[in-house]
C-alpha cells in the first residue's frame, strides 16, 4: 500500500517520524513534489481566498498527492503536544478542511492529542492502525522505533543542522560533518514555523540565501527544550500556540543568550498567530538593541523582494558591528 | 475607581454591573469611523478586526480617563484570548496607564479568577457580590429576550423606525432598574410597548427566515457589521441571531456535560463535519446551521472578522455544508474597509434569492393540492438554481 505525505505545514519536523513509522510498519511512503509555482496554483484554485498561504499550498499537495495515486494520505489533527498549548485552529480543523476542499481525498487521520514533543503515543496514532488493517501491538512497535529515529533527527538538529539537512543525513546516508560551514562575524536569528522557513516557495530559500551573504543562521528548532523553557515564567501571558511560543521564547533566548545580532520573522499573509507573536517581540525585545524585521510572504511575492531586504537588512547590521563593535 | 468596557453589542448589563459595584463608570462610545481609525493605526496590521475596534474603544476610554478596563479572557487556541495582553502593551506604548483586567475561565483557574474578582468587587462581600451577578443576569436575560423579539416583528413594522425608538426608550428604562421588581416592570412596560406598534398580517407560509452566525463581536455589535439584522429586517425578513451576552454567559457557567441551555445541545449536531472545536464559537456556529436547516430556515448569514481563525475553518467548509442541507449561506468578511452598500447590496441580493427559493418551494405544495402534483423530484430541480448561485455568490 502506497502512503502518501503532503510536502508542507509540519512535514519538515515531523517526517522522521511518520517516514520511519510507516516504512517500520512495512508501507510504502509517497511524498508530494517541492513547492513550485504551478504545483502551488492548483491548491489556490480549490481553497476559500481568504484563507493563509500554507493551508493552500497545504491542499496543493493533497491534490499532487492524489495525481500520483496514493491509497491514503496522510493529515494528522494537530491539537495538542503540550498541556495548555495548543495548535493554531486551522490544524485542529484540517482533515475537514482538506476533505471538503478536495472531495476525493482519502485521508488517513492522527488525532494528536497528548503531552509528548515527538506525538508518538499509541493513543494518537490508533484510528491510523485501525484503517490500515495494523494491529495494536506492530503500531506500538514501530511507534518505537520511529520515536528513537525522530530523537536522533533532534538531536543533529540541535547541533545546528537545519532539518532538511538532518532529514538527509537520516535517510540518505550523509555525514553531519558533510554540513559543517565556517563562522562568520554576524549572526541573524531566523523566526519563522517550519513551513515558512523551509517551503521552498514561501521562503525562497532564505537560508541558503543569508549564508551566502556571510551570515550565520538559528532557527527555533536549533535550540534545545530547555532553552526553549529558560524564560517562560517572564511572560505576561502565556502565548498558548505551541509553535508560536517556540518562536517567542526563541527570539528571548536568542538575544538573550545567543547575542544575535538581527532578528528576522518570516511570515505568510493572513497568519493568525504570528499577528500576536509579531507584535509581543516587537514590544518586549524593544529595548534589547536588536534590529527586528518582519518578511511577510503571499503567493505574489517576488523573490527579488525578498533578495533586497535580507541585503539591506545584513549590510546595515554588518556596517552596525564594524562601526560599534 | 473609574472604569470602563469593550461596547460589544448591548452594554446595559456592563453598565448596571459596574456601577452596583461601586464604580464610576466610563460609557465606552459605539465605535465610529474614528474608532476605527484609531484602532486600525495602533493595531499590528494582520490581527482581526474585533481586536483593531477594541483597540480604538479602549484608547477612547482611555483619553476619558478610565483607570480600569474590564474585559474577558480566553484560553485557547482563537486569538481572542492574546487581546488583553497586546491591548495593555498597547496602551503602554501610547503612555497611558490604564489597566486591563481579565476574565479567564474560573474553571481553567479558580484562584485568579477570585483574585480578579477582588480587584473589581471593591471591597464587597461575597453575598452582595452574588446578589449583584444576579441582578445583572435577570437584567440582560430579559433585554435579550426583548431584542430577539424586536429581531422578528421590526420586519414587519408599518411604520419605518417605530421599532428603534421603541427600543432605545426600553434601553433608558432598563438603564434606571435598581430591584429584580424593577426589572419585571419594565419588561412587561416594554412587551406592551412592542405589540401597541402597528404590524403588517403576514402569514405563516410567508415568513422568510434568516439566522445569522459567526464570530461574537461582528454578530453583536451593530456598527461593526453595518446594521446586518436592521437592513434584513427592512427587507422585510425576520432575523434570529445566535449569540446574546446572556447565552455567552449561560453557555460558559453552566458545565458542558448538562444538555441545558441550548447551545449545549447545538454543538453535538455538527459532530459529524466538526468532531473539535476550534478555539472559537466555530462547532457551535455549524451546529446552529444544522439547527436552521431543520427548523426550515430559508438562509444562513455568516460574518466573520478577516481571517479569524475559527470561522475560516468554517467558510472553508460551507460551500459543502450548505449544498449538503440545501441551504444558502452567505459569508461576509469584515473590516475596516467594508462599507454599508456593500453590506447592502450582498444582503438585497441573497434576500432575493431566498424569497425566491422559499416560493418555489411552496408552489409545488400547490400544483399538488390542484391535483397537478409534480412529485418530489421537480421540486427538488427547482432549488437547483437557487443553490448553485449561492454557493458561486459565497465570497
Amino acid at each position: 500500500m502506497r502512503i502518501g505525505i503532503p510536502r508542507a505545514l509540519l512535514f519538515q519536523y515531523y517526517y522522521p517520524l511518520w517516514r520511519s513509522l510507516f516504512e517500520h510498519l512495512g508501507f510504502e511512503v509517497v511524498l508530494s513534489d517541492k513547492s513550485t509555482k504551478s504545483l502551488v496554483q492548483k491548491g489556490i484554485a480549490v481553497t476559500v481566498p481568504e484563507i493563509c498561504l500554507p493551508i493552500k499550498i497545504y491542499n496543493a499537495h493533497v491534490i499532487n498527492l492524489i495525481e500520483k495515486g496514493v491509497d491514503y494520505i496522510f493529515c494528522p489533527r494537530f491539537v495538542h503536544i503540550e498541556k495548555g498549548y495548543w495548535f493554531c485552529p486551522k490544524y485542529i480543523g484540517l482533515p475537514e478542511l482538506a476533505e471538503m476542499t478536495i472531495p476525493e481525498a482519502k485521508l488517513l487521520v492522527a488525532e494528536v492529542d497528548c503531552r509528548r514533543e515527538d506525538t508518538a503515543k499509541l493513543k494518537c496514532f490508533l484510528p491510523v492502525a485501525k484503517k490500515l488493517g495494523v494491529t495494536k501491538g506492530q503500531m506500538k512497535a514501530a511507534l518505537g522505533a520511529a520515536a528513537a529515529d525522530f530523537a536522533y533527527f533532534r538531536k543533529l538538529c540541535k547541533m545546528g543542522l537545519t532539518l532538511d539537512e538532518a532529514a538527509s543525513v537520516l535517510f540518505e546516508g550523509k555525514k553531519a560533518e558533510d554540513f559543517a560551514l565556517p563562522e562568520f562575524d554576524t549572526t541573524i536569528g531566523l523566526l519563522g514555523y517550519v513551513y515558512n522557513v523551509y517551503d521552498p516557495f514561501i521562503s525562497m530559500d532564505i537560508i541558503k540565501k543569508l549564508r551566502a551573504l556571510k551570515v550565520n543562521v538559528i532557527t527555533f528548532d536549533m535550540l534545545t527544550e530547555e532553552e526553549l523553557h529558560r524564560y517562560r515564567k517572564t511572560n505576561t501571558r502565556d502565548i498558548f500556540w505551541t509553535f508560536a511560543d517556540k518562536l517567542y521564547q526563541a527570539a528571548h533566548v536568542m538575544i538573550a543568550d545567543k547575542k544575535v545580532n538581527g532578528l528576522i520573522h518570516i511570515t505568510a499573509f493572513g497568519c493568525g498567530p504570528d499577528s500576536v507573536v509579531g507584535k509581543e517581540i516587537e514590544h518586549d525585545f524593544a529595548g534589547s538593541g536588536v534590529p527586528f524585521m518582519t518578511l511577510r510572504i503571499d503567493e505574489h511575492t517576488g523573490e527579488n523582494h525578498l533578495q533586497t531586504r535580507i541585503e539591506a537588512f545584513t549590510d546595515m547590521i554588518k556596517r552596525k558591528i564594524r562601526k560599534c563593535g | 475607581m473609574k472604569v470602563s468596557f469593550p461596547h460589544m453589542g448591548c452594554v446595559t448589563g456592563y453598565k448596571r454591573l459596574m456601577e452596583k459595584l461601586g464604580h464610576e463608570v466610563i460609557m465606552p462610545q459605539r465605535p465610529s469611523q474614528r474608532t476605527m481609525e484609531l484602532g486600525v493605526k495602533y493595531s499590528p496590521e494582520f490581527i482581526c478586526f474585533p481586536f483593531k475596534v477594541m483597540m480604538g474603544t479602549y484608547i477612547e476610554c482611555a483619553e476619558a480617563g478610565a483607570e480600569m478596563i474590564v474585559t474577558s479572557g480566553g484560553c485557547g487556541p482563537c486569538r481572542a484570548g492574546m487581546y488583553p495582553d497586546v491591548h495593555q502593551k498597547v496602551l503602554e506604548e501610547l503612555g497611558y496607564s490604564t489597566k486591563v483586567v481579565v476574565f479567564d475561565n474560573m474553571f481553567k483557574d479558580f484562584k485568579a479568577f477570585y483574585h480578579k474578582v477582588l480587584e473589581v468587587t471593591n471591597g464587597k462581600n461575597i453575598a452582595d457580590i452574588l446578589q449583584i451577578a444576579v441582578f445583572t443576569y435577570k437584567l440582560i436575560k430579559r433585554m435579550d429576550t426583548l431584542e430577539k423579539k424586536m429581531k422578528i416583528q421590526r420586519a414587519y413594522e408599518i411604520h419605518s423606525g417605530d421599532y428603534n425608538r421603541a427600543w432605545n426608550k426600553i434601553v433608558k428604562m432598563f438603564e434606571k432598574c435598581e430591584t429584580a421588581h424593577d426589572i419585571k416592570a419594565a419588561y412587561d412596560k416594554a412587551n406592551a410597548m412592542f405589540d401597541a406598534i402597528p404590524r403588517k398580517k403576514v402569514e405563516e407560509k410567508d415568513r422568510i427566515r434568516v439566522g445569522i452566525v459567526g464570530e461574537i463581536y461582528v454578530i453583536m455589535e451593530r456598527t461593526v457589521n453595518k446594521n446586518v439584522e436592521e437592513i434584513l429586517n427592512g427587507l422585510g425578513v425576520e432575523v434570529e441571531n445566535v449569540q446574546y451576552i446572556s447565552d455567552w454567559v449561560e453557555h460558559n457557567i453552566v458545565p458542558q456535560w448538562l444538555p441545558f441551555p441550548k447551545s449545549h445541545r447545538i454543538c453535538k449536531k455538527s459532530d459529524e463535519v466538526a468532531p473539535l472545536n476550534c478555539g472559537g464559537h466555530d462547532k457551535e456556529n455549524m451546529g446552529w446551521v444544522f439547527d436552521f436547516a431543520e427548523r426550515g430556515f430559508d438562509g444562513v448569514v455568516h460574518l466573520m472578522p478577516f481571517a479569524c481563525l475559527p470561522e475560516l475553518v468554517n467558510l472553508g467548509k460551507f460551500p459543502t455544508i450548505s449544498e449538503r442541507l440545501n441551504l444558502p449561506v452567505l459569508s461576509l468578511s469584515l473590516d475596516e474597509q467594508m462599507g454599508e452598500a456593500h453590506v447592502k447590496t450582498r444582503l438585497e441580493a441573497f434576500t432575493d434569492l431566498c424569497r425566491s427559493k422559499h416560493m418555489a418551494k411552496q408552489r409545488p405544495i400547490e400544483n399538488h393540492e390542484q391535483g397537478i402534483g409534480h412529485g418530489e423530484e421537480p421540486r427538488e430541480k427547482a432549488n437547483v438554481p437557487g443553490r448553485a448561485e449561492m454557493t458561486g455568490a459565497r465570497i
